[in-house]
């Protein structure tokens, strides 16, 4: 199975560190997507087949809390993995977040830190061998 | 300036760029670089406790190499100017996010703006500047200055004055 990935952050450079990171962990790829802000990102998930998101949390238009809300609101998009790829250092969101059933992880990030999280979310059978 | 809040900037500008664009500090800052007018300065303002901004200024010969690493490439040259934008931005966004937490503690929440680029010297942020450090770096310099509205801040312990956790 491969795995179809929206990556939603602001910065076209993070969004490129990001893809590398993923394609660097093993996980069977299917499409790319990526977004500029979460109302982008809703388009997106709106328009495509999408099995993970990896989000940023401050952002122009709407940002990551404000999207992963929208989504745990809709049925279609309740269950989709999310993980958050954000600077966020407040304790109180994160904790949040992790109530709303995304994952976190802290920027600067390392390829391997991405690598175990996305495989304990997704399970190693998404994973090259 | 209070030495506190400045190192403690310094120690947030370091690790951030090893960990996001394996740039390293030098020991001392280059003569050339110390005087030089940086390439690019960004600003990327925050609210919440307080209120401020960061600016982070990188020069001429750091910014291709930081722009190189973050995207992964080998030859800076092929990079566009927005790319090199950006990559300062982002360096900017993840600066300031992380050095929030240690100065206000952990249970303070801001929102953190889009970080913008600087385009003439007088632009200067709202409220007190509260630090101003230079970063040298192995080619380069990058220069990190702490805009507060309100009193200015004495480092670690900051949080406790502001009803933070820490």
């Amino acid at each position: 199975m491969a795995v179809n990935v929206l990556i939603v952050d602001d910065s076209g450079v993070m969004r490129s560190m990001i893809r590398k990171a993923i394609e660097l962990s093993g996980l069977a790829i299917g499409e790319v997507h990526q977004a500029e802000n979460g109302r982008e990102g809703l388009k997106i998930l709106d328009a495509f087949w999408i099995d993970l998101v990896l989000v940023d949390i401050n952002m122009p238009v709407m940002n990551g809390e404000e999207m992963i809300a929208a989504m745990r609101a809709r049925e279609e998009f309740r269950a989709i993995p999310t993980v958050v790829v954000s600077t966020e250092g407040s304790r109180t969101r994160i904790d949040r977040l992790e109530k709303a059933g995304a994952r976190f992880i802290h920027k600067p990030f390392s390829p391997e830190k991405l690598r175990d999280t996305l495989k304990d979310l997704l399970g190693s059978e998404v994973f090259h061998a | 300036m209070p030495e506190a809040l400045e190192r403690e900037i310094a120690d947030v500008a370091r690790e951030t760029l090893e960990k996001l664009a394996f740039v390293f500090a030098a020991d001392d800052l280059p003569e050339a670089a110390a005087g030089a007018d940086p390439a690019l300065r960004v600003r990327v303002a925050f609210q919440g406790p307080r209120a401020g901004a960061l600016e982070v200024a990188l020069s001429e010969a750091a910014l291709p190499e930081l722009a190189a690493n973050m995207l992964g490439v080998d030859d800076p040259t092929g990079l566009s100017p927005d790319e090199q934008t950006d990559a300062l931005r982002e360096l900017a966004n993840v600066i300031c996010g992380n050095l929030l937490p240690r100065l206000f503690g952990e249970e303070a929440e801001f929102a953190i703006a889009t970080p913008v680029a600087l385009r003439r010297a007088e632009e200067r942020a709202a409220g007190t500047e509260a630090a101003d450090c230079r970063l040298p770096l192995e080619s380069g310099a990058c220069r990190l200055r702490l805009f507060l509205e309100g009193e200015p801040p004495a480092g670690r312990g900051l949080a406790a004055t502001q009803g933070g956790g820490a």
